[in-house]
């Protein structure tokens, strides 16, 4: 007997299909929102750069903000809340976050070299003063472990229980790390759309994780 | 064996007056919590002042040995702070000191002159960014006194001011000044207390 579709299905499926591209188009507003900041709300560090170390340190910026909210993302895919299991299927979440945690890292990182050019790789910002950066230097260490010791977990031969103990508490603490990093060091964040916007997204996906837990 | 007697003797009372002329040109330790090199510099309508808050400096001074009296300075550039972390980070890059290539400051004197009413003179060697210039520090003996807390010390104190362009020692382009953003001129103190066993 061939498979019918009914029309409850069909509407299920419509459904299912607005629902994800409302999530998508959620995301991809996010991210447009992040990387106008620059732009929008400029720093007064861009306004005393020039030329190539303007473009440099606005680029490396966008490239945070991006960083920033898939992590914010990562932890969401990672709490595999019963809505996206839904949507998506674990599956499909738990591929996205492998995947994710690469890209992540490697846009951590050129977050900090383009941000670090501009005023001289022999000018690093480290000392009291520069608490804020340097929490985001311990933030860029803890992400990159974090995906190395993920994608070379059993070439590093790591147990899987003792990995995603730790893992799992790295994830929280990179979440922290960052609101205070972006939060501090950012004259962008002293003004009040990007300081509410990160405040309201932080609590957002520290509720999902709550949510999640709940609903498991 | 005369004439070698009276080499000798010759030769031993040379050695004993060089070292007296050089046993009354007294140390100074310089007391560096009070101490510093103060700067002001105008920022489009306002003034931003700073200083550098690690810094070494011998001083021997004498004012009846100004032959052999010596100030030298070693100012470590990574260390000046306006109050601004973001601030101090861009003065210390490449734009302005490039603390990292060339770490520290450092003036020599060569020559010290008596100007009147305790204004002495003081021309060095001033090395910055790996070159050397010439530059005079006008410095005011405040005085030499007991030091009041520290009844086995006297304390020697030194003001001077002097106004250099910092464009002419190759700190910064001059692209921000042309921008109208900061000056050129900067307005130095330097404020000096040492330290000497009576």
């Amino acid at each position: 007997m061939p498979n019918v579709m009914t029309s409850q299905d069909k509407t299920e499926r419509i459904k299912l299909k607005a629902y994800r591209a409302l999530v998508v188009g959620g995301l991809l507003l996010v991210i447009a929102g992040a990387l106008s900041i620059p732009f929008v709300y400029e720093s007064q560090t861009l306004w005393y750069k020039i030329g190539l170390d303007k473009t440099f340190l606005r680029g490396g910026q966008m490239i945070g903000l991006l960083a920033a909210v898939l992590l914010f993302v990562q932890i969401l895919l990672a709490a595999r809340g019963k809505f996206l299991k839904e949507l998506f299927g674990i599956a499909a979440l738990m591929r996205w976050h492998r995947t994710n945690g690469i890209v992540i890292s490697f846009l951590a990182v050129s977050h900090a070299l383009l941000i670090l050019v501009p005023e001289g790789i022999t000018n690093l910002p480290i000392g009291k003063k520069y608490w804020p950066e340097m929490v985001g230097m311990l933030l860029l260490c803890i992400v990159v472990a974090m995906a190395v010791s993920s994608h070379f977990r059993e070439k590093l031969r790591l147990n899987y229980k003792r990995w995603r103990a730790i893992h799992k508490l790295l994830g929280y603490l990179v979440i922290m790390f960052l609101a205070v990093h972006v939060l501090f060091v950012s004259e962008s964040f002293e003004q009040i759309v990007p300081r509410a916007a990160l405040l309201i997204f932080f609590a957002g996906v520290v509720i999902s994780i709550i949510l999640s837990k709940k609903t498991k | 064996m005369k004439r070698l007697s009276f080499l000798t003797m010759a030769l031993v009372g040379l050695v004993l007056t060089g070292q007296t002329a050089t046993a009354t040109v007294r140390d100074w330790q310089l007391d560096t919590v009070h101490s510093n090199f103060y700067f002001r510099i105008s920022h489009i309508y306002s003034i931003v002042n700073g200083q550098f808050n690690d810094f070494t400096g011998e001083i021997k001074f004498d004012p009846k040995n100004l032959a052999e009296s010596r100030f030298y300075f070693e100012i470590k550039t990574d260390s000046i702070d306006t109050n601004n972390a973001k601030r101090d980070k861009h003065l210390q890059s490449g734009d302005f000191f490039d603390s990292g290539t060339f770490p520290p400051m450092i003036f020599e004197s060569v020559k010290i002159t008596d100007a009147g009413n305790n204004v002495y003179e003081v021309l060095g060697k001033f090395t910055v960014k790996g070159e050397t210039y010439d530059l005079t520090l006008p410095l005011t003996l405040a005085g030499v006194k007991n030091h009041p807390a520290a009844q086995d010390k006297e304390v020697i104190g030194f003001n001077g001011e002097v106004t250099i362009d910092r464009l002419a020692y190759k700190v910064g382009t001059g692209k921000f000044h042309e921008m109208g953003l900061v000056g050129k001129d900067v307005e130095i103190l330097v404020t000096l207390e040492a330290l000497s066993d009576k």
